[in-house]
């Protein structure tokens, strides 16, 4: 039937166009990297004792720099081992997607930085700015969830469960019983570091079989 | 049926190999020759001919640069090929509608 073919190519195109304005990049060792990043600091702000709302802020900013220097190092790698453009249109397209939530966070975390380290007596304990890393953690979601729209289907999941997450513990509120050092570093840990290391190690097995046309 | 959509339709693009690559090339501004060849799972030489052939159509256009000292080939669709490639599409959606039963 002549419509079947033109039907036929017509699902082609769409496919092939689809498939070319997504991400390409393997995104398995990012995530790794990322959540081994998290969790070690998760694990040394708690050892270290950062309990101030300033040095809260600051340290995960630093890690924040360090995830982010990493992630822009790997997918140069691969950018450079598969002779491709690093500032692709996907590229592009990921990033400006990725922006919005991301600036507010730091916005906001900048606002904080500034009350926090000029009011009398908030300069020592996170207990009343646990929302903080909630909030975070819900704006990464957004990111991530954003730039889903431009990579494999999952990662729109993977934004959710941030979503999801944050506002889940918003919820159920703070237990009395723990103490907001460990709850703030812990929420930190489980998310950017937990979470980023299982889809990392998801991804590690399924990835490339995904990608394959 | 009106078989004039079917005359009508380019014969560059009609080309599966030629279609594949306009297409890739349709959602986004510009790809390197690898990503090209990777996404569509084409070999070196089967690839180059049939850029060649779009070059020369007037609807691809075809950039060598070097990038951290190593060549970088990157192919894009001209004004001209993104509006064949249009046609093309329009062309195809009217033959689907001609034999779509009532």
């Amino acid at each position: 039937m002549e419509s079947n073919w033109a039907a036929e190519h017509l699902q082609v195109i769409r496919t092939l166009m689809e498939r070319s304005a997504l991400y390409r990049r393997a995104l398995a060792p990012i995530m790794i990297f990322n959540g081994a990043t998290g969790l070690i600091a998760a694990l040394l702000g708690r050892t270290l004792n950062i309990g101030s709302p300033c040095s809260f802020i600051l340290f995960w900013a630093g890690v924040g720099v360090v995830a982010l220097a990493g992630s822009f190092l790997l997918v140069r790698r691969q950018a450079l081992k598969e002779s491709e453009p690093f500032w692709s249109p996907p590229t592009r397209r990921i990033t400006l997607a990725l922006l919005p939530p991301l600036v507010a966070g730091l916005m906001i975390s900048a606002v904080i930085f500034g009350r926090a380290g000029s009011a009398p007596g908030n300069s020592d304990s996170l207990g009343g700015m646990l929302w903080l890393p909630l909030i975070w953690v819900v704006l990464y979601g957004c990111a991530f969830h954003a730039a889903g729209f431009f990579m494999p289907r999952g990662m729109r999941l993977f934004g959710w469960a941030f979503i999801m997450g944050g506002c889940g513990l918003f919820a159920v509120g703070f237990a009395d019983g723990l103490r907001p050092l460990d709850y703030a570093h812990g929420v930190m840990g489980v998310f950017f570091g937990g979470l980023h290391l299982a889809y990392g190690v998801y991804l590690y097995f399924t990835e490339q079989r995904g990608n394959e046309p | 049926m009106n078989p004039e959509p079917f005359l009508q339709l380019d014969r560059v693009i009609h080309e599966k190999g030629r279609l594949t690559i306009m297409s890739m090339l349709a959602a986004t501004p510009e790809l390197s020759f690898t990503e090209l060849r990777d996404g569509l799972g084409m070999t070196d030489g089967n690839l180059t001919t049939h850029i060649r052939t779009l070059q020369q159509s007037g609807y691809l256009s075809v950039t060598k640069s070097f990038q951290n000292n190593r060549p970088l080939t990157t192919c894009a669709l001209t004004v001209a090929g993104r509006k064949a490639f249009t046609n093309y599409i329009n062309l195809l959606e009217q033959i689907v509608r001609q034999t779509k039963p009532e």
